[in-house]
């Protein structure tokens, strides 16, 4: 198809989605009782500061969640407030979808008994589930690694009212490595991901809310993994040149998965293998057990040299070839 | 890289012009220069950390909304400028009406290790990767979308190759490029929803091969046969071409109030071409061949398909409130076949006598193939919600069964190269929580056991442990430790294979001020692996052991007032074991107000890597950055 053809539909199809669809907040607002005099109502409200609104007037009639919360007025940002800003003001809308009806929070001057906050198991489940019940082959909020518990719920790892992406409540690697100590340890050893650098977290690999399922083989099985949109475990996702296919491919990786030979967390091998060193991770398959995968080396590999010590220095082609029976191209 | 810069360069016009037109943004800019004042072994540095001198866009936020082509437009950009990786992100839609998703990524990827394969295989290569994705949002029920994704590595890089009984250095250039299109929709109809994808992926890859300057020698110096072994020159070019059309559905729904069934199924055919060309000039030897020969071409055309798929089927009953059953039923199968016809032409060969001179040509013309399935089921009942306490238990069952069906000319000695193999794993998990009053506690067990090995390295039985326990005051303190324990094993006579791994860390966070945070953390962890090997030279049973006796300290704090910010952190790793070294680690980051709403802020950072037993290795390096910030 030419390129001036795929320009041009992309930019009447862009030039379709900006129009605002019908009803939308965009247009311009009707003259009266609208949420413009809601947001001047605001303004004013705003700078008498924590005036407590008068008890006889039906205060959520015009009263905004943001004269009193400064919180609401940073949520204009924040995606659940999507759709629920007008010229900078948040709707209290967006406050109610999670608080519920503050019109008695406000009416009895602030008083949080009168007042949803969602905490813990049980308001993630009675709130954030009302709309993120969601369930697909890797998600599931029963089943998962992170099913909601007393334990660890959405608000043990995410904050509503802040900006962060995501809106998780510290950085991925902090967070995360505070009850996975084990992974965060691992990734002191010298060769590792970079995660929180340049875009990588743990969610690039792994699955938050997947579900509690280890398959023995394969990755792409493994329910706390993301998967590649064809299926397939996520390393190729970036590494995409090792996903094959190959006339002649290394067995462990077909039969088996990457972490046979490599431990992505962090290794003290430079090729993040699961051995310090090459040979180890070699010939502790390629050894002749009766009924086991894995060939054996002729005679000449004397490995008490160290020609015969870094196997991929003839071997290059370790992850599979298409010429050479012997992965040496 | 033009496009790449072109790219972001219209990106970041894109997210002004947003910004200027927008009711509301939020921007938060960081950019500045990096200085690296490194001494030591800077391929190793380069290897672990590759942070360098340059310019750096250290993080940008553009958070707006209320804009004219929508109501929400986010741009968040990393680590853009002077490496080793750097990301950017935009998210930006108008409610009910679209949502638009874009990533970029580069990550530089190198490695050049003295040690490591005798220093011979180094890389300096790029990795760049977009994704963007439109979902549209105004079709009611449905919401199609359409993605595209594009992954390219290039680069330099030095390889070896095996050629007349020698190995040679040779200069690599590598090309790759994997494009990803797909469409597909979401729906959702009643209790029933789902999604529907359909893509299509075309791997590109090329490599380019020539001779390392002065490395016609070769790695080994003494001559075969009295007769030296040389490299003149070398040439080779590779191409490779996948095109993989992939379906990829998954549907779920409510059968009555209490059961939620998921079906998922995905699908890939990979159709792989390749051709690859060689010219060797020079003095070499085949033992294959039993002949001296002074060159050799090859040509190669490859063909291989990789069909997969995996399809399966889960229920969640909800037995009670916050009881639930789950159970759940997958089946994978991956089948893979390739043919290759290779034409070797040796030049004016002759016996290691001297006589018969004459070209050789071989031809390789094979043909193999592998069939993989595994099926895995799982029970389980999950109590979320006993007050503070939670369970769950588990039984889950894999059965793999594996065919390989390798080409005669593959294989060099019979055995362990091909066959029928299967493998089940049996595995019990039982796993409880309780929180109360800021204290959680946590204990995980995990037992496995498995009928056969596929692989030596394979276990046959498992156990995992897992013991948490914290505590948070709300606002001034947390701790926590943790305590995990893995064994694995495999006793066949031939193998014994025997792995422990064994961690345990506690750590502190103490917030005495809202404006001050003071953290430590201490952990230590012992890894232990043998297993019985055949050494190949004369076929005596030997143990490959692997240790690893890891320490580690850390501790730092934070001062967080209003005008000034410091951050910092120590650590100690060290590891006493196979390889043994030793990590330190400091960092520093400050801020402080210049005027109106600009700032600056200083970071340094130094890393000192001091390896055992490869001491040339060692480096040390200092970072220091000043970065110039805009916050409203």
């Amino acid at each position: 198809m030419p390129k001036k053809l795929i320009t041009t539909g992309a930019l009447a199809l862009l030039l379709i989605l900006a129009r605002p669809p019908a009803g939308n907040a965009q247009e311009p607002p009707p003259p009266a009782t609208d949420t413009t005099a809601t947001a001047a109502t605001t303004t004013t409200a705003a700078t008498t500061t924590d005036a407590t609104p008068p008890a006889a007037e039906p205060a959520a009639a015009t009263a905004a969640c943001s004269d009193c919360h400064d919180q609401a007025k940073q949520f204009v940002t924040n995606p659940h407030a999507r759709g629920a800003v007008t010229k900078g003001e948040v709707s209290n809308d967006a406050c109610t979808a999670c608080h519920g009806d503050g019109t008695e929070h406000i009416a009895n001057g602030g008083d949080k008994t009168k007042i949803n906050v969602p905490r813990g198991r049980a308001g993630a489940d009675d709130t954030c589930m009302l709309c993120h019940d969601t369930a697909t082959d890797r998600i599931s909020r029963r089943g998962g690694m992170h099913a909601n518990s007393a334990a660890v719920n959405c608000l043990s790892c995410h904050k509503i009212h802040t900006n962060n992406a995501k809106l998780v409540a510290k950085p991925q690697l902090t967070l995360c490595g505070t009850c996975h100590t084990q992974s965060a340890e691992m990734r002191n050893k010298p060769y590792a991901h970079r995660l929180d650098r340049g875009g990588m977290a743990c969610s690039s690999c792994h699955e938050p809310h997947g579900r509690q399922r280890k398959s023995e083989r394969s990755l792409a099985l493994t329910g706390h993994l993301r998967a590649a949109t064809s299926g397939e475990a996520p390393c190729v996702s970036c590494h995409a040149e090792k996903r094959g296919p190959f006339v002649f491919p290394h067995g462990a990786n077909e039969v088996a998965d990457c972490t046979t030979c490599h431990a992505p967390h962090g290794s003290v091998n430079p090729m993040q293998l699961r051995r310090a060193n090459v040979y180890q991770v070699c010939i502790e398959c390629h050894s002749p057990t009766s009924a086991t995968l894995g060939s054996q080396p002729p005679s000449f590999h004397n490995l008490s040299s160290p020609r015969y010590r870094n196997c991929t220095t003839c071997h290059t082609a370790v992850h599979g070839s298409n010429r050479d029976p012997q992965l040496f191209k | 890289m033009a496009r790449t810069k072109t790219l972001l360069l219209a990106l970041l016009a894109i997210a002004l012009v947003a910004s200027a037109h927008a009711q509301t943004y939020i921007p938060q800019v960081e950019i500045g220069y990096r200085w690296l004042d490194l001494n030591g072994n800077s391929d190793v540095y380069r290897s672990q950390i590759n942070e360098r001198s340059g310019l750096l866009l250290r993080s940008l936020t553009l958070n707006t909304t209320e804009l004219p082509f929508g109501d929400h437009f986010r741009l968040d950009a990393s680590d853009l400028g002077a490496g080793p990786a750097g990301a950017l992100r935009l998210e930006a839609g108008r409610s009910g009406a679209y949502r638009f998703n874009l990533r970029y990524r580069h990550a530089d990827a190198f490695s050049s290790i003295p040690s490591f394969a005798l220093g011979q295989h180094s890389f300096d290569r790029r990795r760049n990767a977009f994704d963007a994705d439109l979902e549209l949002l105004r079709f009611g029920k449905f919401t199609p979308f359409i993605g595209y994704s594009e992954n390219r590595y290039d680069g330099p890089g030095t390889t070896t190759y095996h050629v007349g009984q020698d190995e040679f250095l040779l200069q690599q250039s590598l090309h790759d490029r994997d494009r990803e299109i797909r469409v597909g929709t979401g729906f959702e109809l009643g209790p029933v929803q789902g999604q529907l994808l359909q893509g299509w992926r075309r791997f590109r890859g090329s490599e380019t091969l020539t001779l390392a300057s002065g490395a016609g020698a070769g790695n080994n110096i003494p001559p075969v046969l009295g007769r030296p072994i040389e490299l003149g020159t070398f040439a080779g070019d590779e191409r490779t071409n996948v095109k993989t059309p992939f379906t990829n559905f998954y549907i779920t729904g409510m059968a009555g109030t209490r059961v939620r069934l998921i079906g998922n199924y995905v699908r890939a055919a990979a159709d792989s071409n390749g051709t690859g060309s060689e010219d060797a000039r020079g003095s070499l030897a085949s033992f294959a061949l039993s002949r001296f020969f002074s060159g050799q071409t090859e040509t190669s055309t490859s063909r291989a398909n990789n069909t997969t798929w995996r399809g399966g089927a889960r229920a969640e009953v909800d037995l009670y409130k916050g009881i639930d059953m789950l159970v759940s039923w997958q089946r994978e199968s991956r089948e893979l076949t390739g043919t290759a016809l290779v034409n070797t032409l040796f030049l004016q060969s002759i016996t290691f006598g001297g006589a018969d001179p004459r070209d050789v040509e071989a031809i390789l013309n094979s043909s193999n193939s592998l069939d993989r399935k595994e099926d895995a089921g799982s029970i389980a009942f999950s109590a979320r919600s006993l007050g503070p306490f939670s369970l769950r238990a588990g039984f889950s069952t894999s059965n793999s069964d594996v065919t390989v069906t390798p080409d005669l000319a593959e294989i060099v000695i019979t055995g362990g190269q091909g066959g029928t193999f299967s493998r089940r794993v049996n595995t019990f998990d039982v796993d409880g929580g309780w929180a109360k009053a800021g204290f959680t506690a946590g204990a995980a067990w995990k037992r496995s056991n498995a009928d056969d090995p596929i692989l030596r390295t394979d276990f046959l039985h498992r156990d995992r442990i897992r013991i948490r326990a914290g505590w948070q005051a709300p606002k001034w303190i947390r701790a926590g430790i943790t305590a995990d324990e893995t064994r694995q094993d495999n006793d066949h006579p031939e193998i014994n294979y025997d792995a422990k791994l064994r961690e345990y860390t506690g750590e502190i966070e103490v917030t005495p001020l809202e404006l001050i945070s003071i953290r430590a953390s201490a952990s230590r962890f012992r890894s232990d692996s043998s297993i019985f090997y055949r050494r190949p030279e004369n076929f005596t049973i030997d143990t490959s052991i692997n240790v690893e006796r890891g320490s580690s300290l850390q501790g730092g704090f934070s001062l967080m007032l209003p005008k000034f910010t410091i951050d910092a952190d120590a650590s100690r790793f060290t590891n006493r074991g196979t390889l043994p070294f030793r990590i330190n680690r400091m960092s520093g980051r400050a801020t402080f107000p210049l005027f109106a709403k600009f700032g600056i802020a200083g970071e340094w950072s130094r890393d000192t890597y001091h390896d055992t037993t490869f001491t040339t290795e060692n480096y040390e390096a200092n970072r220091y950055g000043l970065f110039l910030r805009f916050t409203p």
